[in-house]
């Protein structure tokens, strides 16, 4: 899906709680998320907490597609409130 | 050599019967003898049987893997087996990681180690080197076939005799290369190939490349204040009461729908219809988590984001042929380059 969208010269951040998927198929520029059934944020965690986190996510999709990348390449959200850690796919 | 074969299986949570997506978070779990699939596995085996199998939840296996891989460990010092024996996965990508890691900790004990799966699974596109993986299709009726091939390779790979090529033996090929000799020279076996491509007859390279279709990185926009974005999302989210009756699983089809104006996402409003995962956070508390559309618009009012497309597209990401996901993915390009988007935020579930 992400990569016939680049293929447009259109970049695409994939969001995803499974990076290794896409980064397996070869889509460009990859985002961590939380978990599979909460991909953008993490409803174990107060309103605020959860709402920070989802900033997080995208202000780190934000990123990705102002970096030039050259192969596919993982973005990890920066400063991620500590308990919210536990959804990692490696 | 010819006692009888002892194997652990490893199955998830669905073929080991324990439920389906709601049961994805399920911790590893060890059951004596076979489970499932695993009983057709075990008669497939003839004087052999299965041990034991392993079993863990799909999202289990990804998020807590060492969790998870130490339970297969432990299962395997306990049980000594000849091999283990992982999946079939088919198309699953979870489950198809899930058996490659459990190949991969049987090997590190030296017990040898095989799945099956389809050969655009995750598990081998990731891990192909390290893997022993029979090919199959994506339908689970393939499932008696599978395991009777499963039960033979392991059967070879416990009989300490040389495994062959890929080609010989009809695993999937892990990409290495290895020197043999041959009674014909190079030049004699490339003049008859290329004799065969002229006359159009078969033949099979000696040179197999991996058909990878890779598109370069498009190139990054300048500044997010100053772009149009757009917000996909394969997580099936729709409307609630999905007039257009999006599916669950295979989707051909993907819709877009109007944002203009929201600034967030209700349940009473939307709803996902995914059926590739437990969508209870979606349908009881937030959809957003499948599309953040209020950080989308917190961050337009900050200019962070220059302005949001009116639409966003949806389509269920669950068992799509990559046939079917590129042409989707074509169509939905084709408008947002006529929409003028300079990026866009594609939620994969």
């Amino acid at each position: 899906m992400a990569k016939e969208i680049e293929r447009f010269g259109i970049p695409v951040a994939v969001l995803t709680a499974i990076p290794m998927i896409p980064l397996s198929v070869g889509a460009s520029r990859v985002v961590r998320g939380i978990r599979v059934e909460h991909v953008c944020g993490d409803p174990r965690l107060s309103h605020e907490l959860d709402r920070a986190v989802t900033r997080n996510i995208v202000a780190t999709a934000l990123r990705a597609v102002q970096t030039e990348v050259d192969s596919p390449t993982l973005f990890e959200p920066a400063n991620a409130p500590a308990s919210s850690e536990s959804a990692h796919a490696s | 050599m010819s006692s009888p074969l002892r194997v652990v299986h490893y199955l998830n949570q669905f073929f080991a019967g324990l439920g389906g997506e709601d049961q994805a978070n399920a911790p590893a779990q060890v059951k004596e003898g076979p489970v499932g699939p695993g009983r057709v596995l075990d008669s497939a085996l003839g004087k052999g049987s299965v041990l034991a199998t392993v079993v863990c939840g799909d999202n289990y296996v990804v998020e807590e893997k060492d969790h998870a891989v130490e339970a297969m460990r432990r299962a395997l010092d306990r049980y000594a087996p000849d091999v283990l024996i992982a999946g079939p996965a088919f198309d699953a990508g979870r489950y198809g990681l899930g058996c490659a890691y459990m190949c991969m900790a049987a090997q590190e004990r030296g017990i040898p180690a095989v799945s099956a799966m389809h050969p655009e699974n995750t598990g081998v596109l990731t891990f192909r080197r390290n893997l022993l993986v029979l090919p199959t299709g994506t339908a689970v009726s393939e499932m008696p076939s599978a395991m009777s091939r499963l039960a033979a390779f392991a059967r070879k790979l416990s009989s300490g005799d040389k495994l062959g090529s890929a080609m010989e033996e009809g695993y999937l090929p892990r990409g290495f290369r290895e020197p043999v000799m041959h009674s014909r020279t190079g030049a004699e076996r490339a003049f008859d190939m290329m004799m065969a491509r002229v006359l159009d007859r078969e033949f099979i390279s000696e040179v197999q490349i991996p058909q990878y279709d890779m598109v370069p990185p498009a190139p990054p926009i300048r500044d997010s204040g100053r772009t149009k974005f757009a917000l996909v999302t394969t997580g099936g989210l729709v409307p609630r009461g999905n007039p257009d009756r999006q599916v669950g699983g295979r989707a051909t089809s993907f819709f877009k729908y109007s944002i203009g104006g929201l600034t967030e996402l209700t349940t009473d409003d939307w709803e996902s219809v995914h059926a590739g995962f437990s969508t209870a956070h979606l349908n009881s508390k937030d959809p957003s988590y499948v599309l953040p559309l209020p950080v989308i618009r917190e961050f337009e009012d900050r200019g962070l984001i220059g302005v949001v497309h009116p639409h966003f597209y949806s389509t269920t990401g669950n068992g799509t042929p990559v046939t079917v996901a590129k042409r989707m993915a074509k169509e939905i390009a084709g408008e947002l380059r006529e929409a003028e988007v300079g990026a866009a935020l594609l939620v994969a579930t």
